[in-house]
């Protein structure tokens, strides 16, 4: 056998596109040379490398889409016109599916999963986040709160930012601005007002103008400059000011000068720069939270009485002894007296601060063992499930947020993958004779959108599994993110749950569901809610939009 | 109350325990590929296989060969496969031969991380179309006449082309394990 035969051979096997005599030649070959061994494991560890490539690459990839374009309905446009919205506000891969839009209508077409795969090093770029915004609209991409400010130049057309470096600078930018993250060390700034307070750690940080830059002896200073002149002053401490002429000098507190575009000094005085510093924006930031916070109450108890709530659960900041989890929905004005779900019981899960800042208004499910154990009776036509979730990082294959003890037969299950994908199954009864990968199709994956860059935000997360519609849509934010349709033979009109745990799994039945067993979320959730039934596309929003913190 | 047989492991054991089987995530794969090759349903004996390790990490002594032990109980998880599979019958390899993968690759020195920014840096060689259909084509598990008809091209075509950038990458690899063997 040449060595481009036994390749071919090789390409073949793995590609399960391999004869019977041609598989036989190989194995003889393999059987009893170590060197073609060695190149079949060679050859088979490329390909799994592949593999993991691809999985990372192929959302970049445009998709392949000129001849289904031209069966794409209206309606297909319309989905991918506001799936792009939704990507440019939240910064997710839809390129993966905006091409082939009619996937999201009704196809029996599944789109290909590609393999979960673990991903070697995971990373985000950036020197800062950008703790806090009011009214802000900034060019290009919206940044959410939290955020990581991405390298280059940005631009912020209006409004005031919070913008936090990883040196512990700390500086309020007010728009217009035009500026760029050079390192934690180092910011400039072309246009706009800042204002830095920079500690004792980060001394030596710089702030560079067209007209020269501004060095921090400690500790806070501001800033404004145009395209004519640039001023600073000292609100405290010092600061050394070198010039583009290579002029040094010092300034104390109180003390300004103005310089010309071209460096040179125009007064010896700067006007007071009318800017908050970052601990009083925060202060306003707060204020205005608290006001949504009390709309958001308001909401909790306006959902109580929805005769679809089976299980609403918070977690109550003045019952930090409690391991208990009451469930808010309420029993009364139940169509035909159903039963709804009892109260949790918390198991492990430690409490921590909520996404309004409460200190236990949470729980942390990062140790393993952490789970909350509920009992939800009848039976149920369609299913949405809800939840604020903060995660840390998705380290697990599978990632739980809700799922019924084992993995019966019309039981679902609600997971987070490895790869960002948001995963949703019911179990189809019957559907034991067929082969895994028919299998597979029970389950509904969103495409991925949760990256490492997201560690530590609080956000919502829920997914509709709509009978009559026969679609199952996940949502992030509030905004679908992916709409698939339940083919037929998969279509569970009958849902039931029984005993569950939210954020992990128990009694994993191995003989049954073959997946790996640590699935605790590496993450907190501060509100979990299941409603019977389908929730409409604007309730979702509205949900998210009474619950949003950083609601504007 | 029933008494617990396996011995009790503590969360930090548990831990270490993850980690060991972390670590040992690729082998895994490449020995169950390796007895599986061409095989969709080998990503779900993966996943078996890791079920069954954990629910067996008890057992497990620490200190001891982890791969090796691991292997042994992913071999048994493609046998159960099988076993299932039995009416639709793929081929496979002799016994023997399988035990000499198992023991040859449980005593493969893990060079994964360097073939792999190696393989990165080869794929960057490659032009830009090629390097997509590559991307493509490992993205999905569609079988290769299905892949071939989306793309609008012939199925022995691609076949072609792909064993050709296959082995291009196979050789660009090799050379740069070499060059920066040398330079160390």
């Amino acid at each position: 056998m040449t060595p481009d035969e036994q390749t071919t051979l090789f390409d073949a096997l793995l590609d399960g596109d391999i004869n019977e005599a041609d598989f036989l030649r190989l194995e003889a070959e393999l059987s009893v040379d170590a060197e073609v061994r060695k190149a079949y494991y060679r050859r088979l560890e490329m390909d799994l490398l592949l593999e993991e490539l691809a999985a990372e690459e192929v959302h970049r990839l445009p998709p392949l889409a000129e001849p289904l374009l031209q069966r794409t309905s209206k309606r297909g446009l319309w989905w991918a016109g506001l799936l792009a919205a939704i990507a440019a506000g939240l910064v997710l891969f839809v390129t993966m599916f905006a091409g082939p839009a009619d996937q999201l209508a009704d196809q029996n077409d599944r789109p290909q999963v590609a393999q979960t795969i673990q991903k070697n090093e995971p990373s985000a770029t950036g020197f800062g986040v950008l703790s806090g915004q009011s009214d802000a609209v900034w060019e290009g991409e919206a940044i959410e709160n939290g955020g990581l400010l991405p390298q280059g130049e940005l631009h912020l057309v209006s409004g005031l930012v919070h913008v936090e470096l990883f040196s512990g600078v700390q500086m309020v930018i007010r728009g217009e601005a035009m500026f760029s993250i050079d390192s934690p060390m180092q910011v400039s700034m072309r246009k706009g007002s800042a204002r830095a307070h920079v500690p004792e750690p980060a001394h030596g940080f710089r702030l560079k103008t067209g007209a020269g830059e501004v060095i921090d002896l400690g500790t806070e200073f501001t800033v404004d400059v145009d395209e004519t002149r640039s001023s600073v002053k000292v609100v405290d401490g010092e600061v050394e000011l070198r010039t583009r002429e290579a002029e040094t000098r010092r300034l104390r507190d109180g003390e300004g000068v103005e310089l010309a575009a071209d460096g040179t000094l125009a007064k010896e005085s700067a006007e007071d720069i009318a800017l908050i510093g970052p601990a009083a924006f925060q202060d306003v930031l707060a204020e205005r939270q608290s006001d949504q916070f009390r709309r958001w109450q308001l909401a909790t108890q306006l959902l109580r009485n929805d005769p679809r709530l089976m299980a609403h659960y918070l977690v109550d900041p003045t019952q930090g002894w409690s391991r208990t989890l009451v469930n808010r929905a309420s029993a009364a004005s139940r169509v035909n007296g159903t039963a709804i779900a009892g109260d949790g019981a918390v198991v492990a899960a430690t409490r921590t601060q909520d996404r309004w800042g409460r200190d236990g208004g949470a729980l942390d499910f990062s140790r393993m063992g952490s789970r909350v154990r509920v009992v939800v009776p009848g039976e149920h036509r369609g299913l949405t499930l809800m939840c604020w979730v903060k995660i840390n990082s998705l380290d697990r294959w599978y990632n739980s947020l809700f799922l019924t003890d084992g993995h019966e037969d019309r039981e679902p299950h609600w997971q987070l993958m490895n790869d960002g994908r948001m995963f949703f199954s019911v179990k189809p009864p019957d559907i034991d004779h067929l082969s895994p990968a028919e299998r597979e199709r029970q389950v509904f994956y969103s495409p991925p959108f949760w990256e490492t860059s997201m560690s530590g935000q609080w956000i919502m997360l829920a997914t509709v599994y709509d009978v009559d519609q026969k679609l199952v849509t996940h949502y992030v934010n509030g905004a679908p993110i992916s709409r698939e349709s339940i083919p037929e033979t998969f279509l569970v009109e009958s849902i039931k749950i029984g005993a569950a745990s939210i954020c992990n799994w128990s009694e994993p039945m191995y003989r049954s569901d073959a997946t790996f067993v640590v699935r605790n979320l590496n993450g907190c959730v501060d509100e979990f809610a299941l409603f019977s039934g389908a929730l409409l596309h604007e309730e979702i929003s509205n949900l998210y939009h009474a619950g949003n913190p950083n609601e504007r | 109350m029933e008494p617990v047989n396996q011995p009790r492991t503590d969360d930090s054991a548990d831990s270490a325990f993850v980690g060991l089987l972390t670590e040992c995530q690729l082998p895994l794969r490449l020995y169950v590929r390796a007895l599986l090759p061409g095989d969709p349903a080998a990503g779900d004996v993966i996943q078996q296989a890791n079920a069954k390790i954990w629910e067996k990490r008890g057992d497990f002594e620490p200190g001891t060969h982890f791969k090796a032990w691991a292997m042994a109980i992913a071999r048994f998880e493609v046998l159960n496969h099988r076993k299932r599979q039995a009416r639709d019958a793929r081929l496979h390899f002799s016994d023997e031969l399988e035990e000499t993968v198992a023991t040859e690759l449980a005593q493969v020195t893990d060079d994964l991380a360097e073939r792999q920014a190696a393989l990165r840096e080869c794929m960057q060689a490659l032009k830009p179309a090629s390097r997509e259909l590559l991307m493509r084509r490992y993205a999905t598990q569609q079988p290769l006449a299905e892949f071939a008809s989306q793309l609008g091209r012939s199925v022995g075509g691609v076949k072609v082309t792909l064993h050709r950038l296959r082995t291009a990458l196979a050789e660009c690899i090799e050379r740069r394990l070499l060059a920066t063997g040398e330079t160390e």
